[in-house]
């Protein structure tokens, strides 16, 4: 018989076979829960689509209707220029008030108001006022349909007054004017769905990265089944590790079905940059984010509370990631807050890696984020799961 | 006395209310759950109200000035002084640029071309290259907008002196003809277009969205998962009477929510109400009921607390942010998205809140909207009756 110490070689491979098993444990439990998958496999796919194919930012069709109170040839030129992409003419109507009472149902966005002598005016060379009445409860598509109906009343008046004055549009090629001309980077023709796409995945990720962990944990307190491991032959590290372990390779795995699947092949996403370098990054939020979970089940004691501080976590997180307000438009004290978003760094690096081609020449500030914030809950939430142990 | 009992069988007021102050007892002992019942709203609504802005402002730009005279100053002034831009210095070669627009340090720069200044002088016009980063489009839409006003605002004043020196004409005639027609824009329901006064509103709709179903289906689903549920089977409460004494607590405390949330509309955030008090509350009593059913259905469906968690949180965040009409009105969004967010009660509340906010309207105009949302209600609520069973099968 041999009773000498066992090798390390011994005690090294014994260390992976615990974990390999309880990794094991982990991925079955998880897959067990059928409803759980379906949704994770939902989250990945469908959800994403709709988040990219559903939404749009831009003035897109906004129906506006007419009150033409001159009925010239030169009020229906006006009139005609107010069409799609940005605008929608639905129908003309009599009266002002009616116009706001569609207004006020919320079936109108606009009101395009014509005076009367509108033609008369213009050929008399006498100035007019076009009104234009704009739903601004919603302010950003507000402000973009004032921008254009500018845009295109200035452009009308403009070529009107020039023709009165005999001039031919031509002058304006030798008068002195700023002809703009825009280089819009990364996405050139502003697809909205590239945008939503990608922050509606990075969103999926954190949400998962944060939840799978915390509520595994949490359903073994819960449960009483973390009595077992407690008084199994196993380290804190080795009972934590597998759920981390197992989580992040479901949750890299989702990624990279939607990345592929959806991103890339219903949206077109064009990825300008390194995939290793994206798929090394999610690898690291994902890590470090599971410390959040973690912290968060050594506070919780059963699954309704991880519930709730969950969303209390992700929501500001999704919030302060910048994607929807950007940093420099929020007070400087939520400035500060954002830099303890882990997401808003893994937002700035995926961002830049996915659609501008960032290298980690230019995002290394990012990965340094997600370090050190990701780092410090990682182990804040190792320190308090360790001492759940003593 | 017979036929009492007989009528008492189907929904015995006692017996909901034992469920009823049961679970009420359960959420209340669960000290941190009951905290964060209320917590969680509140802190949305603070962080949504105060940092959620759509404003494009103080988009860090910079200016490479390839002409480097009086004029090309003047004109790179008006960016400079504009609110919208927050200047971060001159640059002098492209190269050196390009990599913070990648790095989000600029978001945007302007090339102002050589002989800007003599080329306008000698009446031609210029073209100025600006460069926009478009990873947000709807942000380098914005920008692109106030590029085009400012550029259009320079333009005029120089034509109006360039024509009014060519033909010898006084320059405000040469301004109606440039600019015969003017735009009188009237901007309805947020006259100061301040941002937070549309948002504030708009985000009691989804925090209540949200919430309740959340609280709700992990309620139900957990004694499902502990076993608890197995009292319930057994016992003489009938599937009714306790979907109905099950959820009545949660519907109060997102009912207390909900006038936590509008005080904080009202006084934090100032947005101005101008409807009907007691319409509003019962609307949003209804509405609170149904975003409660959801959590029921959900529950219904779940077996374990994660899944019930990970169910709630993808059906109702993602529609209350995209579907609901707070980032985008309805009629902007695609078929698809259409069709989903007139299946979401959360779009018919919205126009229930603004309106009662922002529009001043009543009953009057909103009747559809509250019928719409008592059908769901009674839909939720059936849909939960049926498919919750006192017999599961193994």
């Amino acid at each position: 018989m041999n009773h000498s110490i066992p090798s390390v070689d011994h005690r090294v491979s014994v260390w992976c076979r615990k974990l390999y098993v309880l990794t094991i444990k982990e991925f079955l439990q998880l897959f067990r829960d059928i409803i759980l998958m379906v949704f994770i496999v939902y989250a990945f796919t469908l959800d994403i689509y709709l988040a990219g194919s559903g939404v749009s930012l831009q003035l897109n069709q906004a129906s506006t209707v007419v009150i033409d109170n001159d009925h010239s040839a030169a009020s229906r030129e006006l009139i005609h220029r107010f069409r799609p992409p940005y605008f929608h003419l639905d129908k003309e109507i009599a009266s002002g008030r009616k116009g706001i009472a569609q207004l006020d149902k919320g079936d109108e966005m606009m009101v395009l108001d014509i005076p009367p002598r509108f033609q008369e005016k213009l050929l008399n060379g006498e100035q007019t006022t076009v009104q234009m009445q704009v739903d601004t409860t919603n302010t950003v598509l507000g402000l973009l349909a004032t921008s254009y109906g500018e845009n295109i009343v200035g452009r009308f008046g403009l070529e009107a007054g020039l023709s009165r004055a005999g001039l031919s549009s031509d002058v304006l090629n030798t008068a002195p004017n700023i002809v703009d001309a825009h280089r819009i980077w990364f996405n050139p023709n502003q697809q909205d769905s590239w945008f939503m796409s990608v922050t509606e995945m990075l969103t999926i990720i954190s949400l998962f990265a944060i939840l799978l962990p915390a509520a595994a944990m949490a359903r073994e307190k819960e449960k009483g089944t973390v009595e077992q491991l407690l008084v199994s032959p196993l380290t804190p590290f080795q009972i934590m590790f597998p759920k981390v372990l197992a989580m992040t390779l479901v949750i890299l795995a989702g990624t990279a079905v939607s990345l592929f699947g959806v991103l890339e092949l219903i949206f077109h996403v064009p990825v300008q940059g390194s995939l290793a370098l994206f798929f090394a990054v999610t690898t690291l939020y994902i890590f470090t984010s599971a410390g959040i979970g973690l912290f968060i089940a050594t506070i919780a004691r059963n699954l309704a509370q991880v519930g709730m501080l969950t969303i209390l976590v992700f929501a500001p997180m999704i919030f302060l990631s910048g994607a929807w307000t950007p940093p420099e438009a929020m007070p400087v004290w939520m400035r500060f807050l954002m830099g303890l978003s882990p997401l808003h760094y893994f937002t700035d690096a995926c961002l830049g890696i996915l659609l501008k081609g960032a290298g980690m020449s230019i995002i290394w500030d990012s990965v340094a984020g997600i370090m050190v914030v990701g780092g410090a809950a990682f182990c804040l939430g190792l320190w308090r799961f360790t001492r759940q142990f003593d | 006395m017979k036929r009492m009992m007989n009528m008492n069988r189907f929904i015995n007021i006692r017996r909901i209310w034992a469920v009823a102050s049961k679970e009420w007892l359960e959420i209340v002992r669960d000290r941190l759950f009951f905290a964060l019942s209320f917590i969680v709203p509140v802190v949305l609504m603070l962080l949504f109200g105060f940092g959620l802005s759509f404003d494009v402002e103080n988009l860090p730009f910079a200016i490479i000035d390839r002409d480097n005279s009086a004029l090309s100053r003047d004109y790179a002034f008006q960016y400079i002084n504009s609110r919208y831009f927050d200047f971060k210095g001159y640059a002098f070669d492209q190269r050196d640029l390009d990599p913070l627009l990648t790095d989000n340090k600029l978001r945007m720069f302007i090339v102002i071309p050589e002989h800007f200044q003599k080329q306008l002088l000698n009446g031609r016009p210029v073209t100025v290259q600006t460069h926009i980063d478009g990873t947000y489009p709807f942000r380098a839409n914005t920008a692109k907008g106030y590029v085009s006003a400012i550029n259009h605002s320079f333009s005029m004043s120089l034509m109006t002196g360039h024509f009014s020196k060519r033909y010898g004409l006084r320059p405000d005639n040469v301004q109606t003809i440039l600019q015969p027609v003017k735009l009188g824009v009237r901007y309805l329901y947020n006259q100061s277009l301040n941002s937070i006064w549309s948002v504030a509103p708009k985000l009691i709709m989804a925090i209540l969205l949200i919430s309740p179903p959340f609280l709700t289906a992990l309620g139900v689903v957990r004694e499902k998962e502990s076993g608890s549920i197995y009292n319930i089977y057994a016992s003489t409460v009938s599937r009714l009477e306790f979907l109905i004494g099950k959820l009545s607590p949660y519907v109060l405390i997102s009912s207390i929510n909900a006038v936590l949330l509008f005080v904080f509309a009202r006084f934090l955030y100032g947005a101005p109400f101008k409807g009907d008090l007691l319409f509003f509350a019962l609307a949003t009593v209804l509405y609170v009921i149904c975003t409660t059913g959801i959590g029921l259905v959900v529950s219904v469906f779940a077996k374990t607390q994660v899944a019930a968690m990970i169910v709630s949180a993808i059906v109702t965040v993602v529609p209350a942010a995209l579907y609901s009409g707070v980032i985008i009105p309805i009629p902007s969004l695609s078929e698809y998205a259409q069709v989903a967010a007139h299946l979401l009660p959360a779009m018919y509340y919205t126009q229930i809140v603004l309106g009662s906010f922002l529009k001043g309207v009543g009953l009057a105009a909103l009747w559809p909207d509250v019928l719409i949302l008592g059908i769901y209600a009674v839909i939720l609520f059936l849909a939960g009756y049926l498919l919750f069973t006192k017999r599961p099968r193994a």
